[in-house]
């Protein structure tokens, strides 16, 4: 048994950082990047201030004369009033058209970007099919609203989620699969290759080897197509036309959308309770969605 | 590799399939009722040719929605590009809070652009809106502004919210091309000595151009087709004065405004052709701005 004999670290001499080194030490350069970002920060965060503040005012002081950012109490009850109008189902509603839109965007352009990322296409045909991509992001429902209608309307479809999720899947179809393919790409290929050389055919490589790569880069396309479908208005203001089958987006602009009087409190709780899912979701993803955006180009 | 090119096209033939059916058929739908006459109940009559297009070009709204419509998308897009550009270097760099920054400049993109419209209709009330009571409370203004009653202040605080809400994908666009920048170029120019100024113009600005030219693209197709930000502020209004072409487009088409479903089809049309003219042209300067320094 040797005793070690631990020397005592020498103390480091505090360095006095000359002015030139100012910009070097990172307090400084944080100070001076936030002072940089601050206005749009604030810009950023105003509508949400905006929003919160207002859905916790009294009904009767929402039109307060001077504004003014606080009532004189938090009036909670804003929250239970708009649920009682049946937001409920709404949200049910966004829930099965973005889950199932993002599932059939999912189904096509997974195998769409692995064939782009693993298969020598001609250069040709990878330029056509990426042109093609973006036309499918020109051919807005906005513009084709007349085309839309008519084709929903001759198919009987008015008033059902099935045009929605149909659409919306294939408009969701270029942002995934540009977004999976340049993933895919920093998948190294030497993994499969070697699975091959030990007598793995390309299925069993794909579900063993690639598949456990690909997981969590699919998990951030569906979060883009999440938000898409979640937020989508004009489509949805198009087909939909009751009230038990709006989107919580729809709902929330009907309480303000033609109406002479608008209960702004009740329209911002409504707002806060369709923003809140997206939110917490951005806020837990945000480091893999930049790490993921990033990875994407990484070679 | 017969078996190799079936798998490699059959894969791709879904998403091609699906876009084609889903999109081409109401595309056809479109052009077929744009050259007929039809009612505001979508009841279609004879076959006019162009006849549609025509009333279209002799509507002075129409025309200066197109005109607007120009000044809306170079406002929103030439704003965010220039902001999101220097936003996205500070967010690459390493810093105190630069989690907690870009969570909040990402956050917009998070909401409905519905829903971030609505806020702001309510934030720009005359009376109670708490925009003026910050600009007041601030000294900016002096007396309260009736933000929404005028074009001359809607419109270009529809530009403002526009490029607010088009920040967070454009900065993330950015962010992924500066995020991927070989370290060893800017190494190799430091030890050159090189100044920063130097290494910005000629390292990381010209590397940077294809993410630009994407974010460009992408923008001007998402902001020329933005119909939710104005339609929430002003529906247009008043009277036809903040009118772009898509708030043009639904009023055309609606039964509750003109009625007139064919204008609509040839508007949709002309949007079209107007987009894929511009992305033709626009991968034109790019690949000759390539040649040129190649």
């Amino acid at each position: 048994m040797k005793s070690v004999l631990k020397t005592p670290a020498t103390p480091s001499i505090p360095q006095v950082k000359s002015r030139s080194n100012l910009m070097q030490s990172k307090a400084f350069r944080s100070l001076i990047y936030w002072l940089i970002l601050s206005p749009i920060v604030i810009l950023t965060l105003f509508p949400y201030a905006v929003m919160i503040t207002t859905a916790l005012k009294p009904p009767t002081e929402v039109y307060s004369n001077p504004p003014t950012w606080f009532g004189s109490h938090l009036e909670w009850g804003n929250f239970a009033k708009v649920w009682a109008q049946g937001f409920g189902q709404n949200m049910l509603n966004s829930i099965w058209v973005t889950l199932a839109a993002t599932f059939l965007a999912l189904l096509v352009s997974f195998p769409a970007a692995y064939s782009l990322s693993r298969f020598n296409h001609s250069r040709r045909f990878t330029g056509f099919f990426r042109q093609f991509l973006l036309v499918t992001q020109m051919v807005s429902p906005i513009i084709i609203t007349v085309g839309i209608f008519k084709v929903i309307a001759s198919l009987k479809l008015i008033d059902s989620f099935t045009p929605l999720i149909l659409i919306y899947a294939t408009f969701n179809i270029a942002f995934c699969t540009w977004m999976l393919q340049s993933y895919f790409n920093t998948i190294p290929g030497e993994l499969e290759e070697a699975a091959w050389i030990d007598g793995c055919s390309r299925f069993q490589s794909f579900t063993t080897i690639f598949l456990p790569l690909a997981l969590p880069a699919t998990a951030i396309a569906a979060l883009f197509s999440f938000i898409y479908c979640w937020n989508e208005f004009v489509l949805a203001f198009l087909v939909l036309r009751t009230p038990e089958h709006a989107t919580i987006t729809m709902r929330v602009f009907s309480l303000v959308g033609g109406r002479y009087t608008v209960e702004w409190e009740q329209v911002m709780a409504a707002a806060v309770l369709a923003t809140i899912p997206m939110v917490l979701m951005f806020v837990f993803l945000q480091r893999q969605i930049i790490r993921g955006l990033a990875m994407g180009s990484i070679k | 590799m017969k078996q190799e090119k079936f798998s490699a096209t059959a894969l791709l033939f879904p998403s091609l399939l699906m876009a084609l059916i889903v999109l081409g058929y109401p595309v056809l739908e479109l052009l077929n009722t744009s050259t007929h006459s039809v009612n505001k109940f979508f009841n279609v009559g004879d076959f006019v040719l162009f006849q549609n297009y025509v009333n279209l070009f002799q509507d002075e709204f129409f025309r200066a929605a197109l005109l607007r419509t120009l000044w809306w998308t170079l406002g929103v897009v030439g704003g965010t590009v220039l902001l999101s550009f220097p936003i996205a270097m500070i967010l690459n760099e390493d810093f105190h809070g630069q989690a907690v920054a870009r969570t909040i400049i990402l956050l917009p993109w998070a909401v409905s652009l519905t829903i971030m419209a609505v806020v702001w209709r309510w934030a720009l009330n005359g009376e109670s809106g708490l925009l003026n009571l910050t600009l007041q409370s601030l000294g900016i203004t002096s007396e309260r502004i009736q933000w929404l009653a005028e074009s001359s202040t809607s419109f270009p605080m529809a530009i403002l919210i526009g490029i607010l809400v088009s920040i967070p994908f454009t900065v993330t666009v950015l962010l992924g091309g500066l995020s991927s920048l070989p370290k060893d170029v800017y190494e190799a120019a430091r030890v050159d000595g090189a100044s920063g100024r130097i290494m910005f113009t000629h390292i990381t600005l010209p590397m940077m151009k294809p993410f630009v030219s994407i974010a460009v693209v992408l923008n001007v197709i998402y902001v020329f087709n933005s119909f939710p930000i104005l339609w929430v502020l002003t529906e247009g209004g008043p009277v036809n004065s903040t009118d772009v072409l898509v708030t043009y487009l639904y009023k055309a088409t609606s039964a509750k405004f003109f009625g007139d479903p064919g204008k609509g089809a040839a508007l949709g049309i002309i949007m079209l052709i107007l987009l894929l003219i511009f992305s033709l042209v626009y991968a034109r300067i790019a690949r000759e701005g390539d040649e040129v320094r190649a």
